[in-house]
């Protein structure tokens, strides 16, 4: 076993980081005076995996397919794991992403009995055709809760509108119809490929120590055997598929996003990552000309807001919110990029946007949750979080200009818009 | 839990300060609390929001900007909520602590300043606020306020009250209505800053490493140089429902959406509340609830069903997103629970576990910058002050026969549906 201490000189924190004897990788992270620990454990298996090689044996699964294994996986032969907790009064929780399934808990008292129940109900799958057939009609009630939902639909609709092929256009819970195609058989054919110690990582943060952490997993996990497994994401064009996208839902507003598709062939690094994040302040915060312009226009309002998106297979970039006026409000915003391209980049600008987002990441590290969050985050990514706040600490205006020559590709976008009905 | 030193600053005005060196951040926020009415809630709701876009300092919305993104990404925001039949206008700044400033500057003595002229020189032309200015706002005020209609959950809960409370100054939306907020005059916005300094009671709370010197002086200027009067702040409880009253909204949704109103005859300060709020925890309140075991698990109906309790206002709501055809059934089934829960049929595990979830949730609040926040200024508003360890003592010591009588109090007022137009067949 492993013990390796990453520390971070510039904003003063650290954690450790375990090889497992079992298998697992461990992070810990002790935050010092916090009532809170937050565990949680996760696997690099979401709603985009529908299609893997696992020793030697090509599978294809229902899309959704994740997502229904994360609610059944709560249960086990002794009633759900919100029981198991019930009594320590911890919260738990688990959720689906497009990359990661993750289970959690946040708990104030008997964090290793809460580690304990963590650790044994996500290695303990019990699926039977009835259990499985029980939860149709609560995901089914999921799934319309979303259709019903203006922000994820628009968001849904525009990555159908960028993507050809990649599964990060098929919504996470699937549908209707593809949940229906799920039996016991293929939950634990997923299961047995992705829930693999190997594959998975435990993160605990907040009021905590590593040897509370080594203690139980000492006792509990025991090694596990690797397993071969291969992902397979289809080949994906540049270019988007479609440049506009519309659906009618009741909203008193229309509501939009604007996607900018670039490359997704090699995952972004931590600089890559924080020089967007400076460079997309720059350009579009509440700080910017751009911002500034949509608004005196009319054209945004205050839920407008700007994402960088990326995972494996895909990276992109979506600017969105409220607009009475949709189509002009991509108009102004592609021509603030091209400004920004040939205009260069304002060096105060810079300095502002590169403090704002030290700021933004520093703050995010009060919380227990996000702290736990990104380390799943970017072990998964394979990427470092002190790595990414000395990539911001030591920016400079050349790397911003650099990075945005190679992303946001004014001519490859995907518009998509919500409107009243 | 935290230490908290509250002084009275002014006449209605108290200045908590919590001092915390485990957050990277600070934060200060000012709540002003003025009755709920009709008449007035769009000027405050408008005046909160273009309070917050300038100042005299920093006449301009991308010049304030820049100012606070030189400050780290700090941030100023303006809020509006109702907290019973008072009206809430929370006006706060954030920012990283003075200790991860890069060049040694006092982030917190800037912001410090930045919130108390936001509230007390605003940018004025000729005596009024800037035309231009409020017309920028009301025009995000309307489309925030017509937008309510988008999330359908917040929507169905928004209408029962107004249903409910039809009549009743809780029905009130908390930014006006759209056509309110287009009548708002720059006079009456003018009318509604001044009465504000004057009539609001302040709350202005104080969470941080660094010493708020700076604010606490600031502060104790400005309120001195105004003549204060503050405001009763009153809420009127309705003890009992009469006949129970159904309203049905249509709209294109996939998912319908139940919603029930019950009066409790139990509001702040009565002594059953803290019995109340551990009912509606059992009933209703997460993963281990009644509803969520048998309404959702057992009988697979929802994938969400909630109850809450508003305790300033003596109304308990249950919520939850059906299925149109389930709609009775669900009903049905969250009066079953109810109604074992009045016979008594509530197990120790239950109200254990009950109880270690509020008081998990009670200590937890205490590891965010916001949450402390929150926590004191729901102290304050209910007029005892709690520690967190004082309040979950007081869910500890309730009793399954105070946990009954409490439920055997609610009475069904208002029965809500939002769902889909019908298919011609």
């Amino acid at each position: 076993m492993n013990i390796k201490e990453i520390k971070s000189e510039l904003i003063n924190e650290k954690y450790y980081e375990i090889e497992h004897s079992s298998g697992l990788r461990i992070f810990v992270w002790p935050k010092e005076g916090y009532n809170t620990t937050y565990g949680i454990f996760g696997t690099p298996f979401g709603s985009i995996y529908n299609n893997f090689t696992v020793n030697g044996e090509n599978v294809k699964v229902p899309d959704g397919i994740a997502h229904y294994l994360e609610h059944k996986l709560f249960e086990s032969e002794d009633g759900d794991a919100f029981t198991l907790y019930a009594s320590t009064g911890a919260n738990a929780n688990a959720y689906t992403s497009f990359e990661k399934t993750c289970y959690l808990f946040s708990c104030t008292k008997d964090f290793e009995r809460c580690l304990e129940i963590l650790l044994n109900f996500v290695r303990s799958p019990y699926f039977t055709a009835e259990t499985v057939a029980k939860e149709q009609g609560i995901i089914g009630q999921e799934i319309k809760m979303y259709e019903d939902s203006p922000d994820w639909r628009v968001m849904f609709n525009m990555l159908g509108g960028m993507y050809r092929n990649h599964p990060v256009k098929i919504d996470i819970a699937g549908t209707v119809e593809t949940i229906a195609e799920i039996d016991a058989d293929k939950l634990y054919k997923c299961y047995n490929t992705y829930y693999n110690l190997h594959n998975m990582a435990l993160s605990v943060v907040g009021k905590v120590t590593v040897d509370e952490v080594l203690s139980i997993c000492d006792r509990i996990l025991t090694p596990q055997e690797k397993v071969d497994v291969v992902t397979h994401f289809p080949e994906e064009p540049y270019e988007v598929v479609e440049k506009y996208v519309e659906q009618i839902l009741p909203v008193a507003v229309p509501i939009f996003d604007l996607g900018f598709k670039a490359s997704g062939k090699t995952p972004a690094s931590e600089k890559q990552i924080a020089y967007t994040d400076i460079l997309l302040f720059l350009l579009a915060s509440s700080t910017s000309k751009m911002y500034r312009e949509l608004m005196d226009k009319g054209l945004i309002n205050s839920t407008f807001s700007y994402e960088q998106f990326e995972g494996p297979g895909f990276y992109s970039i979506f600017f969105g919110g409220e607009s009475r006026d949709p189509e002009s409000a991509a108009v102004v915003i592609k021509e603030y990029i091209s400004r920004l391209r040939k205009e260069g980049i304002d060096p105060e600008d810079f300095e502002n946007a590169r403090r704002a987002t030290y700021g933004d990441a520093l703050s995010s590290l009060n919380s227990v949750d996000t702290s736990a969050n990104l380390l799943e985050d970017f072990c998964f990514n394979r990427r470092s979080i002190f790595a990414y706040f000395d990539a911001i600490a030591s920016a400079t205006p050349q790397d911003i200009e650099k990075r945005l020559e190679e992303i946001l590709d004014t001519e490859n976008t995907t518009l998509s818009v919500i409107k009243g009905v | 839990m935290n230490n908290v030193v509250v002084t009275d600053i002014a006449p209605g005005v108290r200045f908590s300060e919590v001092r915390d060196s485990r957050f990277k951040t600070m934060r200060i926020s000012a709540t002003a609390l003025v009755p709920l009415e009709n008449s007035t809630v769009a000027q405050y709701a408008l005046l909160s929001q273009v309070l917050t876009r300038s100042c005299r300092e920093y006449p301009d919305f991308t010049e304030l900007s820049r100012k606070l993104s030189s400050l780290y990404g700090a941030s100023l925001e303006a809020g509006v909520r109702k907290l019973g039949e008072t009206l809430g206008l929370t006006f706060s700044v954030s920012g990283i602590d003075d200790r991860y400033a890069l060049d040694g500057e006092s982030i917190c003595a800037e912001l410090s300043e930045l919130l108390c002229s936001v509230l007390f020189e605003p940018k004025l032309v000729d005596g009024n606020f800037d035309n231009d200015e409020i017309e920028q706002e009301r025009r995000q005020l309307i489309d925030l306020s017509d937008s309510e209609i988008n999330d359908k959950r917040a929507y169905s809960n928004k209408r029962l009250l107004e249903f409910m409370c039809e009549g009743e100054a809780y029905g009130i939306r908390r930014y006006g209505s759209a056509e309110q907020i287009r009548a708002v005059t720059a006079e009456e916005l003018k009318t509604a800053w001044t009465t504000l300094l004057k009539d609001a009671k302040f709350e202005i709370i104080y969470v941080g490493d660094t010493a708020p010197v700076t604010a606490k002086r600031v502060f104790s200027e400005k309120f001195s140089s105004v003549e204060r009067t503050p405001a009763e702040l009153n809420t009127f409880v309705v003890r009992k429902a009469g006949e129970v009253r159904s309203f049905t909204d249509t709209m294109e949704v996939a998912q319908a959406k139940l919603l029930m109103g019950f009066r409790t005859d139990c509001a702040t300060p009565d002594e059953d509340v803290t019995a109340m709020r551990l009912m509606c925890a059992i009933l209703g309140g997460g993963a281990n609830s009644k509803f969520f075991k048998n309404v959702r698990e057992k009988q697979s109906l929802c994938y969400y069903c909630f109850s809450r309790f508003h305790r300033v206002k003596g109304i308990l709501t249950v919520e939850s997103g059906v299925e149109a055809d389930n709609v009775e059934k669900a009903k049905n089934a969250i009066l079953t629970e109810l109604q074992a829960m009045q016979n008594g049929d509530i197990t120790e595990d239950e109200i254990n576990f009950a109880k270690l979830s509020v008081a998990n949730d009670f200590v937890s609040i205490c590891d965010t910058v916001s949450g402390i926040q929150e926590w004191y200024l729901s102290q304050l508003c209910d007029g005892r002050f709690l520690t967190v360890k004082e309040a979950s003592d007081e869910f500890a010591a309730i009793t399954k026969d105070e946990i009954v009588k409490a439920a055997q109090k609610l009475t069904l007022d208002t029965v809500y549906v939002l769902k889909g137009k019908e298919e011609d067949v």
